[in-house]
Formats: C-alpha cells, structure tokens, sequence
C-alpha cells in the first residue's frame, strides 16, 4: 500500500461529505484498484468490470452522506457496496445463483494452482499471504469477495454453520497476523 | 455480554464481512459505542481485510476514472420542476375527465340496481317454473294412469251422506294395482280421513288412506293398496290412520 498521505481518513471523510471532487479524485486512486480487484474475482469479464466500478463510484459520490464513521472504516463500506452492485448486475445479466455457485467452485479449486498463482506474480502478493491456509483463504473469499451468506457457505462446503462461524474467525485471525 | 465475549463470538468477523443481518448489525453498532476495544478490534479486523483487497488489487484502465469524473462533474443538482401554468386546453379536458368520471359512476350506480332488479325478477321466474314443471309431472302421472291399456276404471256413486260426492277408482287388470282419483270427494273435516275398501268375497278389505289434508294433494290420482280380485270399492270417513273394519259413513261406492 502507497498512500500519498494527502488526506486522512478523517479529512476524506469530511472532504467527500462536502462533495469535494478532489478528494473523490484521491478516493479513486486510492481504492480503486483494491474494489476493481474484488470486482474482477467475481466477473470474469473486463469491460464489465470497469462497467460495474464506475456504477460504484458514482454510488459512493451520490450516497456518501450515507457513510457513518461510528459504524466502520470507510472501505468497508465502499466494498459492501461494490460487492451488492456487482451481485445484482450479475443477477440482472441472468447469472442465476446455482450457475455462480459451481463456476465458483471450479474458480476455488484451481485457485492455488492456475489463476491464484498467476496473480500473485502478477501483482507482486508478499509471499507471507500463499502461506494463508487454502480452508482459511477459500472462506475468506467466498464471503468477502463473492457475498456469500454463512448459510451459503455452510452448503457449499458442506460444513456446519457453527463451525463456518468459527473457522471464519481463525481465519481472519491468521490473515491478522499475516498482514502485521 | 462483556467486551471479551463479543470478540471472541465471531460476530465481528460476520460484520466486518457484511455478512451480519440487520439485528446483529444493529447489535454490533449498540456495542461499539458501549466498548471502546470491540470498536478497536473491529477496526482491526477491518484494517486486515482492506489490506487483503489491496494485496488483490487489479489497476482498471485509466479511462475509468476519466468516465467517472465527468458523470459526477456532469450531474447537475437536484433542482425543482418549475411549475408551469396549465394551458386553457388542459383545464377543459381535466373538467371534462371529471365530468365523464361522475357521468360513469351514475351509469355504474344505475346499471348495478337494474342488474340487481333483473337478478330477483329471475329468480322469481325459476320458481315459477319449477312450480309448473312439478304441477305438469303430477298430471304427465295421471294421465298415464288414465290411458293405461290395463286399466279399468270404476266410478263410485255419491250415496246418502253426500249425494253429490263421486270417486274413480283405475283397477290395472294386470297387476292388481289399484289407483283413485278422489278429487269430487267432500274435503275431510279435521281429524278424519278417507279410507278405501275393497269388497272381497263379500267382506271390506282395507285399501289405504287417501290423503286429502294436503292442500292439492287430493286432486290427484292417488296409489293405493293392490287388489287381486274385488267385487267392488268403497270410501268411507274413518279417523285419521283409518280403522281396521269400517265404522264411519260410507260416502261412495262401484261395483266392478
């Protein structure tokens, strides 16, 4: 990450509330490849995605007043929408649930070997992130960048939703520590 | 629940995911102001998880931000619709509309009661008819009493206590059944009922109640009991449910 500190997250915040297109310009170079990166996982198709990050831009300019710093970080709640907009173009275009699930499942499955790896050297991942446990990483995925429900998960892996719950948790501890 | 609980519940996780329902979206926020540390850990979590999109990033072309910075720049603020005047044109078609409104919901009100008048009068009618059609069976079984080919009719004579009255009996020559047109029989006072006898070597034999309480009843050819042979037939007035042997007045009788 190479933030220019131009703006804190306070200042953005308080920059975009005012409808400040600067601190927007500075909104986009910043996060733009992280939510286009989260887009691009779950469409496979260029043009499309870029399609749907501008939809989301032009979201977050419309709805900022909307954002509330008491409930959490700024990008979390850009990804929320990123992520909803990008299922429901998905849903719109007649990707039906069940066709993504097992598309998904496929992408899953080969992601160590054939597309995840072409991406870490691609993008240059630190190497400490391909020593986050496959179980873990593909938890992690599911929900964060393809929206799905613990319930969904719970069926897709065939595992119980306690246990969803509770290896979610080690998970996201484990990329703590990797992250640190 | 204490601060540690929260944390090591999982439901941070869950929110910081986007995965919480509402309620437990509303509980998380509840909580983060009670506990400075679980808004600490959350923030932590979520710092972990922005780091891990960005270790994931994919740069877009670079004329996406072009795009999104004019559609933004272009979008003009949400400014009133002026109101415009109403053309004279429009004034009369809008009182015209409302005159056409109130004009159909007359028509609507007037055509309702005049379905509902004709609905009674119908339903009127299909009694009316039903009444004739039951009337026109009872005489379709008459007749085909009457112009039975085995049928042999005997006519009852009036005697002393009512001269005037007369009675047809229908004998069916080849079933013994016996029928009787009681209509020009006096109506029987309350209490008492015709009975038919048939004279069997000599001595009556109970033949049946004619029924006559009934109003129209009496007025048609009524199934009595069936007689093999008889010499005669005779009706008496005998209490309501008839007697064994005849007691009463005998009011009409035919030989055979």
């Amino acid at each position: 990450m190479q933030e220019i500190k131009k703006y804190s997250e306070d200042e953005l915040v308080a920059a975009l509330n005012m409808q400040d297109e600067s601190a927007f310009a500075f909104l986009y170079d910043n996060y733009s490849g992280a939510l286009n990166g989260i887009i691009m996982r779950m469409v496979d198709d260029k043009q499309l995605a870029e399609d749907i990050l501008q939809e989301t831009f032009v979201k977050i300019w419309n709805n900022f007043k909307q954002y509330n710093q008491d409930k959490g970080r700024l990008f979390t709640w850009m990804v929320n929408i990123t992520r909803n907009l990008t299922i429901d173009t998905l849903r719109s275009k007649g990707y039906k649930k069940q066709q993504k699930i097992s598309q998904d499942e496929y992408a899953v499955t080969n992601y160590k070997e054939s597309s995840g790896a072409t991406n870490i050297d691609s993008i240059g991942i630190s190497k400490q992130l391909t020593l986050l446990k496959p179980e873990f990483k593909k938890l992690i995925d599911l929900a964060y960048y393809f929206g799905y429900t613990q319930e969904e998960i719970s069926k897709q892996l065939n595992m119980p939703l306690g246990t969803v719950k509770t290896r979610m948790r080690s998970a996201i501890i484990e990329l703590r520590k990797m992250m640190t | 629940m204490k601060a540690e609980e929260i944390i090591s519940s999982g439901i941070l996780e869950t929110y910081a995911l986007g995965l919480a329902t509402a309620e437990e979206t509303a509980q998380v926020n509840a909580w983060m102001q009670q506990y400075p540390e679980v808004k600490a850990e959350l923030d932590a979590i979520e710092l972990s998880m922005q780091q891990y999109a960005f270790e994931n990033a994919v740069v877009p072309a670079s004329s996406v931000k072009e795009k999104i910075m004019n559609q933004i720049a272009g979008e003009p603020q949400k400014s009133k619709a002026p109101v415009k005047p109403i053309s004279a044109l429009w004034k009369y078609v809008a009182a015209a509309s409302v005159i056409l409104l109130f004009g159909s919901i007359y028509f609507n009100w007037s055509y309702y009661n005049k379905l509902k008048e004709s609905e009674t009068a119908l339903a009127q009618s299909r009694t009316n008819l039903e009444t004739a059609n039951s009337k026109i069976n009872a005489m379709n079984d008459d007749m085909a009493v009457v112009k039975n080919k085995y049928s042999r009719t005997v006519s009852l004579d009036g005697l002393e206590a009512a001269p005037d009255a007369a009675a047809k009996i229908f004998w069916m020559k080849n079933s013994g059944e016996v029928y009787v047109d009681a209509s020009n029989l006096p109506t029987a006072p309350h209490g008492m009922q015709y009975q038919l006898w048939g004279i069997v070597d000599g001595k009556p034999v109970d033949g049946g109640m004619l029924v006559t309480s009934n109003s129209g009843s009496q007025y048609h050819i009524q199934k009595m009991k069936s007689f093999g042979k008889a010499e005669a037939f005779a009706i008496t007035l005998e209490k309501e449910g008839g007697n064994p042997t005849p007691q009463g007045k005998m009011y009409v009788m035919g030989k055979l």
